[in-house]
């Protein structure tokens, strides 16, 4: 009689599948958009990097706690903090009461604007980019898409075409394509988009309002939250951070 | 050299390193999978008429639901339901293996029933068990003819597995998307996450079939090679 040789294989992958995957010391995971230069994203040796990233490790090592950097659709960011995936996100998040709702941010470190990026020969306005007909592309699950919804579409009653992506920069891509008119994002993943791909600009801002960024934690880790403010602080006082500020943000 | 092509040879150990995590996945997914459908096909053939339908409702279910919402139901409704903290990839092996394993189930069935009824019958006569006879006489053959059926499968988990990507799995899609968005090298990119997928269908339908000549029973196959 044949041995059955298949039960051997089944066995040694149950057994494979069934071993712990991780029984270590607590390591704080920070959930981030690895799409989202230059505040988080992943370098070439596939290590995160990025201003977000960098702030983070200076906060973990003054505060003597560990972290892990771990790249996640942006989509269901907020659904894997509050499923204790992630611990954190540091991956340039706006602070919005809807958010609010859900999650506690520290303080505030970083203020932006949402711009409309186009191709660099065009001769658009603002205006002219938002008329109707036209496609704007979007982030999705950003706080732009929603704020366009809202406000340009649903109050003002413009008739442009609000396309989702999964990312700004596939946005970027669809503007070259030439099939949306303008992208809409945050200023400093367009400012780096323009340094690094010369056939965009920036056309201007478009009436939302400015918007800061915070590091997110579940409700009920305060304690983790107020070593990330106390370190954040600290941070934002030290020469280290204007450095960050010059490597990734204001790279000119 | 062109900036794209530089682009793509810079990325692709990160890339390939993917590849491994893909694979895992796939192979992982495929075998609990395995485990699960050879009972499930079994009672569908063999079970007491009770079972049958349960089987079939398995079937039914785990093929009808898309990846993607079986993946997110998975990870943020069960697991947190449950509490119990999963990592992406292990819910990423566990729901591509429980939908795999309705689809194997299918294939093992079809094989099995393509088997002579008699051979069976002829078992009891020699004084065999039901149970022995399934274990010893007809799975052997079966999964055997399963394998052309298998290797399909194989395919169809390998590329369903980019899907994972949404969990935040660092699979070939994901780091493909990394490097492409930090780069801007889209196209080539993804051109070359394409081939390496081209490539790791090649490697896996190649190695089934050579299975397939392995434990091929002399004189019993179908077609010779």
């Amino acid at each position: 009689m044949r041995k059955p040789w298949h039960l051997a294989a089944v066995a040694v992958l149950c057994f494979f599948l069934l071993s712990p995957a991780d029984a270590a010391e607590k390591v704080y995971i920070n959930g981030i958009d690895a799409n989202f230069p230059p505040f988080a994203y992943v370098d070439k040796k596939g290590v995160p990097d990025g201003f977000d990233i960098k702030a983070l490790d200076w906060i973990a090592k003054d505060q003597g706690f560990k972290v892990k950097h771990q790249p996640q659709d942006w989509d269901s960011i907020v659904p894997s903090l509050l499923a204790r995936k992630i611990d954190i996100v540091a991956s340039g998040m706006s602070i919005t009461d809807a958010r609010k709702k859900q999650v506690n941010f520290s303080t505030p470190y970083w203020k932006i604007k949402q711009v409309l990026v186009a191709k660099k020969d065009a001769r658009l306005t603002v205006e002219q980019a938002l008329a109707a007909g036209n496609r704007i592309g979007v982030q999705r699950g950003t706080t732009e898409a929603k704020w366009i919804d809202e406000n340009l579409i649903r109050k003002k009653g413009l008739k442009f075409q609000l396309v989702q992506y999964d990312s700004a920069p596939m946005a970027i891509e669809d503007v070259l394509n030439g099939r949306i008119a303008a992208a809409a994002m945050d200023d400093a993943p367009a400012m780096d988009a323009v340094s690094k791909k010369k056939a965009v600009k920036i056309l201007g801002t478009f009436g939302m309002p400015d918007e800061l960024f915070g590091y997110a934690v579940r409700k009920e880790d305060t304690a983790f939250l107020n070593r990330i403010n106390a370190g954040l602080t600290k941070l934002m006082k030290t020469p280290y951070w204007k450095e960050l500020v010059k490597t990734y943000i204001n790279k000119k | 050299m062109p900036e794209s092509l530089l682009a793509v040879l810079d990325a692709l150990p990160y890339l390939l390193e993917g590849s491994f995590i893909t694979l895992v996945v796939v192979l992982g997914a495929m075998g609990f999978g395995f485990c699960l459908a050879v009972p499930l096909a079994v009672a569908q053939v063999y079970g007491p008429r009770w079972l049958r339908p349960l089987v079939a409702l398995y079937v039914w279910f785990f093929r009808g639901i898309p990846l993607l919402v079986f993946l997110f139901l998975f990870y943020f409704g069960l697991c947190t339901a449950l509490d119990i903290n999963l990592s992406a990839f292990t819910v990423a092996v566990v729901v591509l293996g429980l939908i795999s394993a309705a689809y194997q189930s299918q294939i093992f069935r079809g094989a099995i029933m393509s088997l002579p009824e008699g051979q069976l019958k002829a078992a009891r006569a020699l004084g065999m068990s039901d149970a022995k006879a399934i274990l010893f006489i007809i799975l052997p053959q079966a999964l055997r003819l399963s394998i052309p059926g298998w290797s399909n499968e194989y395919s169809i988990i390998l590329k369903d597995s980019a899907v994972t990507y949404a969990l935040g799995v660092a699979e070939i899609m994901a780091r493909t998307h990394f490097v492409a968005t930090r780069t801007y090298q889209h196209m080539p990119l993804y051109a070359a996450a394409g081939a390496i997928f081209l490539v790791l269908t090649w490697l896996g339908i190649r190695g089934l079939r050579y299975l397939e000549e392995k434990v091929r029973i002399p004189g019993y196959s179908h077609h010779e090679f």
